[in-house]
């Protein structure tokens, strides 16, 4: 088959926060290497670090401590956390945090005297969350970006990774085959060491706030090399979304969590105020009991127009309210809500996964020469993910990578020989529903949104995961008898969305089997047949990977190797007796 | 019913043409629910770019109506004349396919105003106190908020007379830098701006002011860089 090929020392895919930075420490080790940087949309403006409102967190305000952070990151997290990866998180963010200040060129925003503002996040003992107004992401990656296109790093953009390619042999990687988006063409790109940082994104939910580009590319590519993931049931959800109607890309879009912590009403379609009987902290509670009492009011059917529920906040003073969320109020406004005088519908929608690929300290995974960094490793956040820990995960971990890969092929002068038996494997794959009659592919697609919003969503329970793993089976299926029926590949956007599916469906399919493995309420996983969070001391997180085609699911001990439950690193906090 | 939308769509390379849609009219539509319509519905061919949807990646302008615009936020009851939309790739831009364009000399343009940070510490160094009410540091952060869309870059007059013009974009970003008191290049900056095709080309037409979606002025800071260049003259 027609095929363009190019090799180069360090591919790195995604250029978010942990791309980026792989690139950039990969560089500053080693400026003699030639590195790839490849993204699926253009660099630095696809995926979701810059999408990123909240802020960074970091340890560095006089009075708190790596330790605290840590303390915040396990106790978040339910004890599933791999203590020693959250570990490194929370050291390393003091690090990265003054080298985006002062290397990269990022300004946080300043209390009067000039320090830099910490502030308060929800699950946090203390306030140090590094933040750029509710716009902290496009400072990170614009900042990013500027270095990285200064420097002598190859390219390719709107270049979609379809798959991981071995060596012959099967114990490391040798290459990655893309598709040139632009051009249709396939392009096989040899690498000595590559870096999985495609982000996560659970777009494979009717509601979801990432970007529109993501699919879960990487974990689907993951899975296929057969890597094992965990924690994959735990998918955490925004209770606020926009709710605009199905025919919107604007549905799903994060309202942010301030909204709520300023005194935000939630009301349901009968127009009472529900949080109230939820929890002694009503609006103000947590994510997840958030998310579930307003999936509770659309179970009984107490929604408005869209099937959602409203949040208000005129009652808060509609002009103090366009002026402290200036940015929201004029999203809403442009999408035609008021949402500092009326009402705005609003939904839990999919936010992040906190689940990924085993991986190391180092960042290796079980292949030879993958690395893995960003929301597609899992491990740093267990059962659930702080507000401010998402970007501090990337870009550690992204840059940890690309020191080690500098490292590593440096040692390593050779590419390895390519597995070209399972390059043809994966173009055939890709090419499946070109010139076979076209189906109807969007339906699938509204199909998919709605099995996972239903059966594997805020709430679940054993009969619904297992109707959903029936049903994902049955999409799968469906998917290869869907063709497109026309054959111009260049800039195809249905094409792309066929292999969206593809990657969306594979991974949604782990995510099922995870959540039935779990039979307690850890986190941001609820199952309503098994509502106890379970017995700390004895936690276990769970592993999937694929066995021949189809999902093996297992669980391990948690090992608590810096502070088991009950004790605590903060001495004041120590309650174990 | 409310009636459909007649939209045409700049279709192929630089030699295109336009072809005509009609999408159905919703309550909640931005133009980009447009464009999506069509690809999902009436031609799997279409070719746009989008990403994060919510206005902060800046991946989805183009013209609409002849105007520059991000498209996700750009509702379709604010743009649309006599119930008609014309969608085109973004101007001053090369076309890749329908309404698709190459923001590599967007980008580029960017490196050559060297409108990138130029580190005077290092990440051993503690994080500087700054104040956030200094004259300087209020005119950096009065800029700093651009998205890098490329709208300014397609409505401004001067780029499409002269190719080699830096843009608005790029100057601002350098003028955010040259008042950011942790930097070191600006010798090196003022000289980038200041030479062919750099801020004195600029004629304060404000295109670039009037369109940016997010209420940006380059023109005011291309204005800070005039100054500044000249006051740096020996």
């Amino acid at each position: 088959m027609d095929i363009d090929r190019q090799q180069t020392d360090i591919l790195v895919l995604g250029s978010g926060g942990a791309g980026l930075f792989a690139a950039l420490h990969a560089y500053q080790a080693d400026s003699s290497l030639d590195i790839t940087i490849a993204t699926k949309g253009l660099l630095g403006k696809c995926g979701c670090t810059r999408m990123v409102q909240g802020g960074y967190n970091v340890a560095l305000h006089a009075g708190d401590s790596v330790e605290r952070h840590f303390m915040d990151t396990i106790e978040g997290g339910k004890w599933l956390p791999d203590q020693k990866l959250a570990w490194r998180l929370c050291e390393t963010a003091v690090e990265r945090v003054r080298e985006l200040e002062n290397e990269i060129g990022c300004f946080f925003d300043r209390n009067p005297d000039g320090s830099l503002h910490g502030k308060a996040f929800a699950g946090q003992t203390f306030d140090r969350t590094v933040h750029k107004g509710d716009l902290t992401g496009i400072e990170i990656i614009n900042r990013l970006m500027e270095q990285v296109w200064a420097l002598p790093v190859n390219r390719l953009e709107e270049h979609r990774a379809i798959a991981l390619i071995p060596a012959t042999g099967g114990e490391a990687i040798a290459g990655v085959l893309f598709i040139d988006i632009r051009t249709g063409r396939f392009r096989l790109v040899t690498a000595k060491a590559v870096l999985l940082a495609t982000g996560g994104g659970p777009t494979m939910y009717r509601y979801h706030t990432p970007s529109g580009d993501k699919s879960m590319d990487g974990l689907a590519m993951a899975l296929t090399a057969g890597l094992r993931l965990r924690d994959m049931e735990m998918v955490q959800f925004h209770p606020t979304g926009l709710l605009a109607g199905h025919d919107t890309r604007m549905t799903g879009t994060v309202l942010e969590e301030g909204l709520r912590g300023a005194g935000g009403y939630l009301l349901n379609g009968d127009g009472t105020r529900f949080m109230t009987d939820a929890d002694p902290l009503a609006e103000r509670a947590t994510r997840d009991i958030v998310s579930r009492a307003i999936y509770d009011e659309m179970r009984a059917g107490r929604t408005t127009g869209n099937g959602g529920v409203h949040l208000q906040m005129h009652h808060l003073g509609a002009e103090d309210v366009a002026k402290r969320f200036k940015g929201m109020v004029e999203r809403c406004a442009d999408c035609g809500f008021d949402l500092a005088g009326g009402l705005v519908e609003v939904v839990p929608t999919a936010h992040y996964l906190m689940g990924g690929v085993v991986c190391g300290l180092d960042t290796a995974t079980a292949l030879a020469g993958l690395y893995v960094a960003g929301e597609d490793a899992g491990g740093v956040h267990g059962a659930n993910r702080l507000g401010g820990n998402g970007v501090a995960n990337s870009t550690v971990f992204g840059g940890i990578a690309g020191e080690v890969m500098a490292q590593a092929v440096g040692k390593d002068k050779a590419h390895r020989a390519v597995d070209e038996g399972c390059v043809e494997r994966a173009m055939v794959a890709a090419l499946k529903p070109v010139g076979e009659a076209s189906g109807d592919l969007n339906g699938l697609r509204e199909r998919l949104l709605d099995l996972m919003w239903d059966d594997v969503g805020v709430i679940r329970d054993g009969d619904g995961l297992r109707r959903a793993a029936e049903a994902l089976d049955e999409l799968g299926a469906e998917l290869m008898q869907t063709g497109l029926g026309q054959s111009d590949l260049r800039f195809n956007l249905t094409w792309h969305d066929w292999l969206n599916l593809e990657s969306q469906i594979s991974v949604s399919k782990a995510i099922t089997q995870s959540a039935l493995q779990r039979e307690n309420s850890r986190g941001a996983h609820y199952r309503e047949d098994f509502a106890a969070e379970g017995d700390y001391a004895t936690s276990r997180y769970t592993v999937v990977y694929d066995a021949d085609g189809m999902i093996a699911v297992g669980d391990e001990a948690v090992e608590f190797s810096i502070v088991s439950p009950g004790e605590s690193l903060i001495e004041a906090d120590s309650s174990a007796a | 019913m409310t009636k459909p939308l007649k939209v045409s769509i700049w279709r192929g390379g630089a030699d295109g043409d336009y072809q005509s849609f009609e999408v159905p009219a919703k309550a909640n539509q931005t133009v980009l629910d447009v464009v999506t319509w069509v690809q999902r519905h009436a031609d799997a061919t279409l070719a746009y770019r989008f990403a994060c949807r919510v206005g902060m990646c800046g991946s989805c302008a183009m013209m609409v109506n002849g105007e520059p615009r991000w498209t996700c936020r750009s509702h379709v009851s604010s743009v649309i004349r006599d119930g008609q939309l014309k969608l085109a790739p973004l101007a001053n831009l090369p076309v890749i396919r329908d309404l698709t364009v190459d923001m590599t000399p967007f980008f580029d343009k960017w490196q050559r105003a060297e409108a990138r940070f130029h580190p005077s510490m290092t990440r051993r160094d503690e994080v500087p106190a700054i104040k956030p009410d200094t004259a300087a540091r209020k005119a950096a952060d009065a800029a700093v908020e651009c998205i890098n869309c490329g709208v300014c870059y397609a409505a401004c007059d001067t780029v499409r007379w002269n190719s080699n013009y830096l843009g608005p974009a790029a100057l601002n970003r350098a003028w955010t830098l040259v008042n950011d008191e942790r930097d070191a290049g600006t010798r090196q900056r003022l000289a980038a701006v200041s030479g062919t095709g750099g801020c004195y080309n600029c004629h304060s037409h404000q295109s670039c002011q009037a369109y940016c979606p997010k209420a940006l002025n380059p023109t005011r800071s291309i204005a800070g860089l005039k100054r500044a260049g000249l006051a740096a003259k020996p």
